[in-house]
């Protein structure tokens, strides 16, 4: 016991200054961010090793959904919500689809995972994060496509090419944040609570409509149900999308303050959450 | 801060909590609100009670006791993969946990892209790793099955590229859970030859096993978990012993315990069916000694008395330098003699033609004990004994031998040194001299 008092004497005389929980937080993120690289090239290589179309996969849900829509609003119940409907469309949806895909896999991102969080000294925050990054990739390899179809109206003399496309990459950052907060929170909770996962993936269907993809939120009639719909924290990315890839103007200010607010507030609740529920993970699996 | 000690637990326990179907939300929420893990009893496990121990640097220390008395949560706990109900945790160091091998490994991807993955999880950069590839692809044996998916090796494969991976991130605390028990022999020694170079490195080991010689052999001291809670700590032999007593069901109390002793007296263990009455070294003429000269002819007597008649018995001797390091040890089972009757007192004798040591003090241990390691009587230190030489050579184990020189090499004999000389060697050395004129 003496031994054991001289230890923990030891410990303290020579005790760091500590520092704020969220600098910490910061700090191992950063320590893991080769891990986390490593582990998201792991995940696409993964995905796409043993399967004859590879990449070409992680794009036929969106382009089906492409397809239908298109179908059914500009064929079966001809309306006209924009001219060029198709882009609209794929503006819309490749940045709905990286949220949902996201929100969707990270359920099991942790346990599905179980292994490396009860056997190996292993950050759990950085699963939730490669989802993140993986399906960003994803919809980064996606965007050439959308470029692509762009490029083939403007040459019909279809659509012209708006300049403001060059501000996605910012809407990607703002999005990848406000997607990493969700995803933090619904990973960790997921893990004690496995009811989750239906529901998220219920929510997610409904989501799609209650998200301005497939109309204009200014072409619904009733102003309650606008309002709504603008309450949707997903409504003003899409929105921004459609406005620089489409529409070509600017994000609205309202739509881009709202965006930072969800953005950091995502985040924020992301690491309180996680962190709050870190140290059941390896029990609760 | 450079600090002496590189784990230390201060009353450490661990509680699990049963997982039922209707707690869910009530866990979810209550972590979240109060970030308070303190449960109701009766809806607990409490798999550590109360464990304090501190393992100083470089020091290996094991860990056993039945399955379910704790002793993987400890580890996990110690890794910081499961967080401490209550008690404090303090490690100094890099840790690398060999708690499951290769449990990070990926089926899909390669082993080359594995090792990666693997090493920067252990905590090392890519860089790192890739400067240590080829030694880790080396020790493994995993061979041109390096660039396949890890799905295709076998289990024997997956468990070698585990450890090649962990063993060679240079951590300064090892942890190792039951995992020298997996791969063939060849492997397995390979293993233990390489967590031995650790341990003289300075790495500080925690040892997990089942495998008690492995305790004995390896470690420094033990700690006996049972049900969660330390039951003694300490000497490995000596833990072990009570512990193989307390699972034989033998009496609980050994016949001839001795309390503590500081560590120049002996320490006499076992349960005390037989008993070694004396033990002494003699020289030739059946002389106790307690110094003799370098090269000296002398023997470990025993005497030895039979309480209670035994068909499972062996006899073993180790000799120990003052500082601990074990010079020899053997026992009569290592050496394959099969016992065939221990059923009255007797005398055993292990005769050595030439103590060929270095100068130094040295102790005996002698004991008597079943092949399974159960201690009938085990004598630590039951002797000392002092190694006179008038020659200053250094190290423990002095080979016989004499120095030869051809062509342009000569040496002059001078007195002082010549007196300083054992006969033998300044036998040899003017022998060597006679050739060469």
């Amino acid at each position: 016991m003496r031994r054991l008092a001289a230890a923990f004497q030891q410990i303290e005389s020579g005790a760091e200054a500590p520092h704020s929980k969220s600098v910490n937080e910061l700090r191992t993120l950063y320590r893991y961010r080769q891990l986390i690289v490593a582990l998201t090239a792991r995940d696409l290589k993964a995905r796409y090793r043993g399967s004859i179309l590879g990449f070409f996969w992680s794009l036929a849900n969106p382009l089906l959904l492409l397809g239908v829509y298109t179908l059914v609003f500009t064929i079966f119940f001809p309306q006209q919500v924009v001219r060029n409907y198709p882009l609209f469309l794929f503006a819309g949806i490749l940045p709905w689809t990286f949220f949902s895909a996201a929100v969707l896999e990270s359920t099991n991102s942790i346990s599905g995972n179980a292994g490396l969080i009860k056997k190996v000294m292993f950050p759990a925050e950085a699963l939730p994060l490669v989802v993140v990054f993986s399906h960003l990739v994803h919809f980064a390899l996606a965007l050439p496509i959308l470029f692509a179809a762009m490029i083939v109206y403007a040459a019909l003399g279809l659509a012209t090419i708006p300049a403001t496309a060059l501000l996605v990459p910012f809407l990607m950052i703002l999005q990848t944040i406000f997607v990493a907060g969700v995803v933090m929170c619904v990973a960790s909770a997921s893990v004690l609570l496995r009811d989750l996962r239906d529901i998220i993936a219920n929510l997610i269907q409904l989501g799609f409509f209650i998200t301005p993809i497939i109309y204009l939120i200014d072409n619904i009639p009733s102003r309650l149900l606008r309002a709504v719909l603008r309450l949707n924290p997903m409504t003003p990315f899409v929105v921004s999308y459609q406005d620089v890839l489409f529409f070509g103007h600017l994000p609205g200010l309202a739509d881009t303050m709202l965006m930072i607010a969800y953005a950091f507030a995502s985040m924020l609740a992301g690491f309180v959450v996680f962190d709050r529920l870190r140290d059941t993970l390896a029990e609760a699996i | 801060m450079s600090s002496n000690f590189a784990i230390a637990l201060e009353r450490v326990s661990k509680s699990y909590r049963l997982w039922g179907r209707r707690s869910q939300l009530a866990t979810l929420k209550s972590a979240l609100l109060k970030r308070d893990l303190k449960l109701a009893p009766e809806s607990t496990i409490l798999a550590l009670k109360a464990v304090s121990f501190v393992v100083d640097r470089g020091e290996a220390f094991g860990i056993i006791g039945r399955n379910g008395s704790g002793k993987s949560t400890l580890l996990k706990v110690v890794s910081g993969i499961l967080k401490p109900t209550s008690g404090v945790l303090h490690v100094n160091g890099r840790v690398a946990a060999l708690i499951e091998l290769g449990a990070g490994f990926h089926p899909e991807i390669t082993g080359r892209e594995n090792i990666v993955i693997n090493g920067i999880m252990l905590g090392l950069s890519k860089r790192e790793i890739e400067k240590r590839f080829d030694k880790i692809v080396d020790f493994s044996g995993i061979g041109e099955f390096i660039d396949q998916p890890v799905k295709t090796y076998s289990s024997g494969m997956y468990v070698r590229l585990g450890f090649a991976v962990a063993v060679h991130v240079d951590p300064e605390i090892l942890l190792i859970d039951e995992v020298l028990a997996v791969g063939d022999e060849e492997f397995s020694q390979k293993c233990i030859a390489k967590i031995q170079e650790m341990k003289y490195r300075g790495v500080t080991l925690l040892f997990v096993t089942h495998q008690l010689d492995q305790v004995r052999n390896l470690c420094d001291r033990a700690l006996w978990l049972d049900r969660g809670e330390p039951r003694a700590i300490g000497d490995p032999a000596r833990v072990v012993d009570d512990y193989l007593q307390d699972v034989s069901g033998s009496a609980p109390a050994p016949s001839i315990e001795t309390p503590p002793a500081p560590k120049d007296e002996e320490e006499r263990w076992g349960s005390g069916e037989v008993v070694l009455k004396r033990v002494a070294l003699i020289d030739d003429k059946g002389r106790e000694l307690v110094a003799l000269g370098a090269g000296s002819s002398v023997s470990i007597e025993m005497d030895v008395e039979v309480r209670v008649p035994q068909d499972d018995f062996v006899f073993g001797v180790g000799i120990y330098h003052a500082d601990g390091t074990c010079v020899y040890g053997t026992n009569t089972d290592l050496e394959g003699l099969m016992p065939e009757r221990l059923d009255g007192n007797g005398r055993v004798r292990f005769v050595i033609p030439s103590l060929e040591l270095v100068a130094g003090t040295y102790r005996i241990d002698a004991a008597v004990h079943t092949r399974n390691g159960r201690a009938f009587d085990y004598r630590r230190g039951v002797m000392r004994f002092v190694v006179g030489s008038r020659v200053h050579d250094i190290g423990l184990y002095r080979p016989r031998h004499q120095w030869k020189f051809e062509g342009g090499i000569a040496f002059r004999e001078i007195d002082n040194l010549k007196r300083n000389v054992p006969a033998q060697i300044a036998e040899a050395m003017q022998s060597t001299e006679k050739k060469k004129k």
